[in-house]
């Protein structure tokens, strides 16, 4: 409790008609009349705000690929916008801390109320990195089936850009995304592959006109950002040895368990692993649930 | 006319030395006591040796009998003092003399034969350490008594027979120990390796495991073949060695499960209890300490599947056997040491669903859930198991049709011989020890017997911060890397050697989000 109480300011209300109230969110229908806040208030936190929302039940897809967008997004001073959920929007939360940008949470709840309450720790780390902790409704106040589409219209109507990674055929995304639309700002989707029921909204959106994501580049640019250099060092592919490269030529084309590689091949999996946790470590690679990635 | 027959009590797996005092009275009404504590089974006793004797066609005398057994304060539980009971009475009817130096032991059979009974091993032992040349067992367990040399053991077929040797009317020759069968003790594993298509990774941690004797975790999805490879693995577990079996077998001579005739076991135990099993059964226990599972599994494997379902309590009491390999049963009125050195192979799903990373179908349950059922094992028993392994759900019919694939495959047989080969190494190096096996190194050991050079300890440093090894963790990774040198007869371990040990590192801290 006085962990919470720390964060806990005198002033953690702004009007609506005070000039600190973020004035994207005065452009929309029925702006929300005071805002609570937890965190240290900073009106230039709202000037590029992106927000990123998408399913609960993330694919590992969802996962590699919500780190990955976000990073990079967050690397070059956008704010991420999300709703404190587990799924997507805490790796959003989380990949945006981890690259030293900056993170909104908007909380279906009062802001006394960390939801779900196992997340206390990423709600701490977000106000000691300069984030915030926001929310319409007062104090206590416990969420509620009709406080999360609430919630949602007030981070589609902070954010200039709305990003939707993974989402369901019905799905609470899918409302945010609707008042991006209805606000007119920018609507990104990230494909999925059509195997997958999760890439079912995100691929009828594209569908009905919302911009396609392949690279960070397509998002920074709607915040007029053309030029930014992404501190990624260019694999330098003939300094590895000759099982590593081809390790990581099979795992471009498409991320494998160890079993899978050792049979393609044809190497024991006392290699293969040996090979796989030295190439980890020198974060040639990276590993989800099973499965390797290249970096 | 008062008669004294030696036997024994065991309690756990040890044994002392009790006088079967037997009196027949010549005055008093004809009655038949049995004092000193006797339980049940012993106070039944006086039907059994009663009809016994009646139907070897001898006259059961209508005296006052009085059985004590001394000392009269120690508990005594058990059939077998049956038969000293019987000795003591019929040598006071008859007058005849009893052998010197002798311990008799078995359970009646309403006829007059004697039937296998439990701990005949344990005699035999107590009688070569306190120096009594002459044991005299059912001839069913007389091959089982036998495995000690240097102490005469009689095998008895029935009470007129020992009547008979008494009176100097036949001769009777100790029994000579015959080597037997010992496939009872473990099914014979059901599954060769070479059956088992995929799970390269899963396999190589189960001959790591039954090299360096490991404890192994095996997390996957239903249908995944956890079980199938668990069952494999008797198929290239080392023979006991010598000392093991003796130790093996004197437990599953006061357990009860060994059969008649049975001899020195010399195939490691494979334990496989189902998950509802209680704590006692597990651990053992009861009023007088008996072996559990742990116990039956030493020196062997205890293969826990579904190892989430079962009880937290249950689990938690596994912390002391996993690590000083032996358990100390204490009750009110006695206390037993039981060694339980095995090897633990656990197997659970990876969420209450069951298919969380499978590629195929999708997992319906929210991250609460499965940190629930992750919390449901706790953090000092994993921290206990040296190799965490994913199995992923494998597509077999499509290996099945890869001609060249299935040519490749290991059969337990290749795979036992290194295993093997590794073994013989370890007992080599820790011959001086009180160890067999690099899971049972103490961080005295491994400073002692794991040599790595400055590059391997650099990248062991730098997995510690990646990867977020616990202290405890480090250790048991330059154990595994130990038993990987050694599959390769390597002297030191190497990067390579330690770089694979990585790879069963524990993931859960990383997992959860």
């Amino acid at each position: 409790m006085t962990e919470i109480l720390k964060y806990k300011s005198t002033r953690n209300i702004v009007k609506s008609n005070s000039l600190e109230y973020p004035w994207l969110l005065k452009e929309i229908d029925h702006p929300p009349g005071k805002l609570y806040y937890k965190g240290s208030w900073n009106s230039e936190i709202f000037e590029k705000c992106l927000a990123v929302v998408g399913s609960r039940r993330m694919t590992n897809y969802g996962k590699c690929i919500t780190n990955k967008l976000v990073s990079e997004i967050a690397g070059a001073g956008i704010t991420i916008v999300s709703g404190f959920m587990y799924g997507v929007d805490a790796t959003a939360h989380k990949a945006a801390l981890e690259a030293g940008g900056r993170t909104i949470a908007v909380m279906p709840c009062g802001i006394e109320v960390i939801h779900p309450e196992y997340q206390e720790t990423l709600y701490k780390e977000i106000l000691e990195n300069n984030g915030l902790i926001i929310s319409e409704f007062e104090g206590t106040f416990p969420p509620a089936l009709w406080t999360y589409p609430r919630r949602n219209r007030i981070i589609a109507g902070l954010s200039l850009a709305t990003m939707v990674i993974e989402a369901g055929e019905k799905s609470g995304s899918l409302i945010t995304a609707g008042f991006a639309r209805k606000y007119k700002r920018e609507l990104f989707a990230v494909p999925g592959p059509l195997t997958s029921t999760l890439s079912k909204g995100t691929l009828q959106l594209i569908k009905e006109g919302a911009s396609m994501v392949t690279s960070a580049k397509d998002v920074l640019a709607t915040y007029g950002i053309t030029n930014h250099k992404f501190s990624e060092c260019p694999l330098q592919f003939s300094k590895l040895s000759k099982l590593e490269q081809t390790i990581i030529k099979k795992l471009q084309q498409e991320p494998m368990e160890i079993d899978t590689l050792s049979r393609l091949l044809e190497i024991s999996a006392s290699e293969i692993g040996s090979a796989l946790s030295l190439m980890q470590l020198k974060s040639l690679l990276f590993e989800e649930d099973g499965k390797y990635y290249v970096n | 006319m008062l008669i004294k027959v030696s036997s024994v009590s065991n309690s756990g797996l040890k044994s002392i030395g009790i006088d079967v005092e037997v009196n027949v009275a010549n005055r008093g009404l004809p009655a038949f006591e049995i004092v000193g504590l006797p339980s049940k089974a012993v106070d039944e006793s006086k039907q059994r040796v009663r009809t016994a004797i009646v139907n070897s066609n001898i006259e059961f005398p209508a005296r006052r009998i009085t059985v004590n057994l001394a000392p009269a304060d120690v508990p005594k539980e058990g059939s077998f003092y049956d038969l000293p009971i019987a000795v003591g009475i019929l040598t006071s009817v008859i007058g005849c003399k009893l052998p010197e130096e002798s311990l008799f032991f078995g359970e009646l059979s309403l006829d007059g034969t004697l039937r296998h009974t439990k701990g005949a091993l344990l005699l035999s032992l107590f009688a070569r350490e306190k120096g009594i040349r002459n044991i005299f067992v059912p001839r069913a367990s007389a091959n089982e008594a036998a495995i000690v040399k240097g102490v005469n053991v009689y095998p008895i077929e029935n009470v007129s027979q020992l009547l008979s040797y008494f009176m100097g009317e036949i001769e009777l020759k100790p029994a000579e120990y015959q080597e037997g069968k010992d496939d009872w003790i473990s099914t014979q594993a059901e599954f060769d390796m070479a059956e088992i298509l995929g799970q390269e990774q899963a396999k190589r941690a189960i001959e790591i495991s039954a090299s360096g004797g490991h404890n192994l975790l095996m997390i996957g999805s239903p249908g995944s073949g956890k079980t199938m490879l668990a069952r494999a693995l008797p198929g290239i577990l080392p023979t006991l060695r010598e000392e093991e079996s003796l130790e093996v077998t004197k437990i599953y001579s006061v357990s009860g499960y060994f059969p008649p005739e049975g001899s020195l076991i010399k195939t490691r135990p494979f334990r496989a209890p189902h998950h509802t099993i209680s704590q006692v059964g597990l651990i053992g226990g009861g009023p007088r300490p008996q072996p559990g599972e742990v116990s039956l599994a030493h020196r062997g494997v205890l293969f826990l599947d579904e190892f989430s379902e079962f009880p937290r309590s249950v689990l938690e009491a596994l912390r002391q056997p996993m690590e000083d390999g032996y358990l100390t049963i204490s009750r009110s009125r006695e206390r037993a040491n039981f060694p339980a050195r095995f090897i633990l192979i656990a197997s659970a799903n990876p969420c209450p669903c069951g298919y969380l990373y499978h590629s195929k179908r999708q997992c319906l349950c929210t991250q609460r859930e499965i940190e629930k059922y992750r919390k449901r094992v706790s953090g000092p028993i994993l921290d206990r198991i040296d190799l965490h392994v994913e199995v992923p759900v494998v597509d077999i019919k499509e290996l099945a049709k890869d001609r060249r694939f299935k040519d490749r495959l290991e059969s337990s047989a290749q795979i036992y011989r290194r295993v093997m080969k590794a073994r013989e190494i370890q007992k080599n190096r820790f011959i001086d020890e009180k160890i067999h096996t690099n899971a049972e190194m103490k961080n005295r050991h491994i400073k002692k017997y794991c040599n790595f050079s400055k590059e391997v300890k650099q990248l062991l440093q730098q997995a510690g911060v990646s990867f977020q090894l616990s202290a405890r963790s480090y250790y048991k990774m330059i154990k595994v890397s130990r038993t990987i040198a050694d599959l390769e007869a390597s002297q030191d371990i190497t990067v390579s050697h330690m770089a694979e040990a990585l790879q069963y590192r524990p993931r859960i801290q990383e997992r959860v989000m």
